[in-house]
This record gives structure tokens, sequence and C-alpha cells, in this order.
């Protein structure tokens, strides 16, 4: 069994909770969750490499409304696990990989979740529409516990696959520097194509590009 | 009314906990107002107090950090002794500017400037104190923004007045910039320890993987990219061996 991982089930619901239903603090955000996630897991800094690198696949989010999208929170949580006493970068790509699984998991089951409110709302019209308080607090918060059972759920499901891929994923030493080079290639991608679409065609492009100029220009310099 | 405004403030933290495709928010919302209606002359027996949750709990949408300000505002009229009519009517007018605004402040702006600031200061000074800078600085807008219920029947005021302009036109600057800072920063502190071959693999994947996720969006979604190219790589690393 993966080290912690009564801390890093507890966790891992937690940050899958932030998504919607309770806080919205972004506790749930993979530089969080990664990084405790490591902690709990024994090892911060590949929790922490875990969490930056998922967060720039998550800065492409706009989480508006009703749109889908993942929950990276008990992703980095197992991508994190996944990493954890592998050396280097070495485990970076597979604990992506993991990660990623996870994370997409979550979104088709926020969507289950989502039906599941639609559908006790449906069964309680009555009380609902008599404006019946106690009806209101028993739909509201079986909401947030079906939620809770959904975080969860993803969680002990990313940590399991975190122990598989950590026992039987056959990568050797090339192998996984190759996969952690895509890993992070395609989270640049991402993080790119994301803040141009945030951008749009106004003035923000003009501030992403000054913005571009400083960094390279700090990295060069440092 | 003032009794009701702290669990009233606690309830928008978990308003979304029921959000469901038929009503949204609403049921919500209407369970985040609730405290406040407790006070309205002769409490819970007073008709309005159940017509304004029976109002509020159908459909009803905006940003999740504002419904304090919708409590606070469509609470105030039940107060007020408005007519349900225009309860109802001031219902509806707030769903759109609510959902809007908010969106353009926090989702587009707000949320992406204090991501890219952690990761600018866990690259430059350590992980753990980017976590912290971004927890802080995103919750001060949040936590302030969920305790909009003060605003009452001024929410309109409030959405439209100078502060809530120059928040916005604040983020949609800011936001960029820092993402910009961000990103070659990053880079840097992940590659550290590749090799000058992998840096410039990562390069080339980064550069496919932008034009493929610029051609095919929205149908290739990052997570849906990510896992094409991780999917391919472990097959060949797994051919390769």
């Amino acid at each position: 069994m993966t080290d912690g991982f009564w801390w890093l089930l507890l966790w891992g619901t937690i940050a899958g909770l932030d998504l919607v239903s309770a806080g919205q603090v972004m506790v749930g955000r993979p530089l969080v969750a990664g990084t405790l996630a490591g902690v709990l897991a024994g090892d911060p800094a590949a929790g922490a490499m875990v969490g930056v690198t998922l967060e720039l696949f998550a800065l492409e989010l706009l989480p508006v409304g009703g749109a889908r999208y993942p929950d990276y929170g008990p992703a980095a949580v197992a991508g994190a696990a996944t990493a954890a006493g592998v050396p280097g970068v070495l485990g970076l790509g597979p604990a992506v990989a993991v990660a990623l699984v996870v994370g997409y998991l979550g979104e088709r089951t926020v969507q289950i979740v989502r039906r599941g409110n639609s559908a006790d709302a449906r069964r309680n019209r009555v009380g609902l529409d008599a404006g019946d308080p106690a009806c209101l607090r028993r739909v509201h918060l079986r909401g947030m516990l079906r939620d809770a059972i959904r975080a969860l759920l993803v969680t002990v499901f990313g940590l399991a696959l975190a122990e598989v891929v950590r026992r039987w994923l056959p990568l050797d030493l090339r192998g996984a520097v190759l996969v952690g080079t895509v890993a992070v290639g395609a989270a640049f991608a991402v993080a790119a194509a994301g803040a141009l679409r945030l951008v749009g065609r106004g003035g923000g492009r003009a501030w992403l590009a000054a913005g571009l100029v400083i960094g390279a220009a700090w990295v060069m310099a440092r | 009314m003032k009794r009701g405004m702290l669990a009233t403030w606690a309830r928008t933290l978990i308003v979304q906990a029921s959000w469901n495709y038929d009503r949204m928010v609403g049921i919500g919302v209407a369970y985040a107002m609730e405290p406040l209606l407790r006070d309205l002359p002769g409490g819970r027996t007073n008709g309005r107090y159940a017509a304004a949750l029976k109002r509020v709990a159908g459909f009803f949408n905006a940003h999740p950090y504002l419904t304090g300000m919708a409590a606070g505002a469509l609470a105030r009229v039940e107060y007020d002794g408005v007519p349900e009519a225009q309860a109802d009517r001031l219902r509806r007018a707030l769903i759109g500017p609510l959902g809007s605004v908010g969106d353009q402040l926090v989702w587009a702006g707000w949320l992406p400037m204090s991501v890219a600031v952690g990761l600018i200061v866990a690259v430059l000074v350590s992980v753990p104190a980017g976590v912290v800078s971004l927890l802080i600085l995103y919750n001060v807008l949040h936590l302030g923004l969920a305790a909009g219920w003060r605003a009452g029947i001024g929410v309109a005021g409030q959405l439209a007045g100078r502060v809530m302009h120059g928040g916005l036109r604040f983020s949609a600057a800011a936001a960029p910039f820092a993402i910009g800072v961000a990103l070659p920063l990053v880079a840097s502190w992940l590659l550290a320890d590749f090799g000058g071959s992998e840096r410039l693999g990562a390069g080339v994947v980064g550069l496919v993987g932008l034009l493929l996720a610029r051609v095919l969006a929205p149908t290739l979604s990052g997570v849906r990219l990510g896992l094409l190219f991780l999917g391919t790589a472990i097959l060949a690393a797994w051919l390769w061996r």
C-alpha cells in the first residue's frame, strides 16, 4: 500500500470536494494538492514537481457554470503518490499520465453527480416548490454527500492506479526520461493554448507578450 | 436580518453542492439565503418566507462567489415588502450580470493571475511559499466577494461601481501578464534536471501540441492532448526497451 494511504485518501477527497461543492478555496488546485500530497507520501520534492507540471495543464480551465473540466485535485494526489520515492525526474512522466487519467475520470464523475442532483430535485419538487426549508436543506446536503463519495472513489481509483503503475509499468531509464520529456512538453502546449484562449484577440495579447519577454529575460539573467 | 449574515456567508461557501441542470444554483442560493429570512416579521410563519425560498429555489444562476450579493438583495426586498412580482423581476434580472461579471472577474482574471503568481513564487522562492501565496492572493477576493450580502438591494450599484470596473480592468491585464512571466520561469525550473536533447525534445513536443490544441480546439482538450501524447510516449518507450 502507498505510504500515507489514509492521509492521501482524506486529502484527495477534500481536494475533490473543493472543485465545486465545498469551499472552492483552491486547495484542489494541482500546485496545492500535489505539494501537500508529496509531503504526505514522504517525498515533498516529487509532489512539488508533479503539482507544478499539472498546474500548467490546469491553466487552460475556465470553470464557468456547467462547463466540464477535469478534477485535478485527486489527480494531483494520485500523481504525487506515483512519483514518490522515484529518483529525480524519472517518476514525472508516469505520474502525469496517472494524474491525467484520474483527472479525466473525475470530469466524467462530476456529470454523474450533477445528474443525480437533478433527479433528487425532481423527486423533491413538491417540497422545493412549497419553499419548505427542511426539504431544501436535505436536497442541498445530499448533493454535497454525493460529491464527497465521488471524490473519495476517484481518489481510491487514483491511488490504486498509482500502485499498479509503480509496480508494473515496464519503463527503463531511457523510457522514463522520454515519457517525462513528453509530459513537460505537453504541459507547456496546454498552458500556452490556454493562455492564448484566455486573452482572445484583445489587448490581453500585448500583456501576455510583455510578460513572456520579462519572464525570458529573468531566466537568462539568473 | 443581521443575525443570519454570518450563517449566510458560511452557506455561500457550499452554494454549489446541489448544482444541477434543472435549477442550476437555485437550491444552493435559497439554502444560503434562508437564515436572512428568519427575522422577517412573523418569522417562518410569514407567507413571504416560504414564497421567497420557493422563488429562489427554482431556476437561478450566478457566479458562486456573487451568490452572497444575490442572497442579500433578494432577502432585502422581502423586508422592504416589495411586491412579489417585482421581487421576481429582480431575481431574473440578477442572473445575467452576476454570472458574467463573476466569470470575467474571477475565472478569467483573478484565478489565473493568482495561479501564475503562485507558480512564480514557487519557482523563485520555494514551492510551499508558492502554495501559500496562491491561496492568500486568491482568497482575499473570494472571501471578500462572498460577503457581498452587505450590498442588499444596492447590488446593481455594486456591480456597476468603480471598484468592480477597476477590478475587471486590472485582472484582464494582470492575468495574461503574470502567466507570461510564469511560463519561461517554470520551463527553466522544470527542465533544470533534463539534458540538452530532452529540453529540445520538450520544446518540439510543446510546439506540436500547441499547434494541435489550437487547430483541434475544443475537441482536443488539454487532458485529452496530454493523454494522447503520454500514451504514445509510454507505448514507444515500452517498444523501445
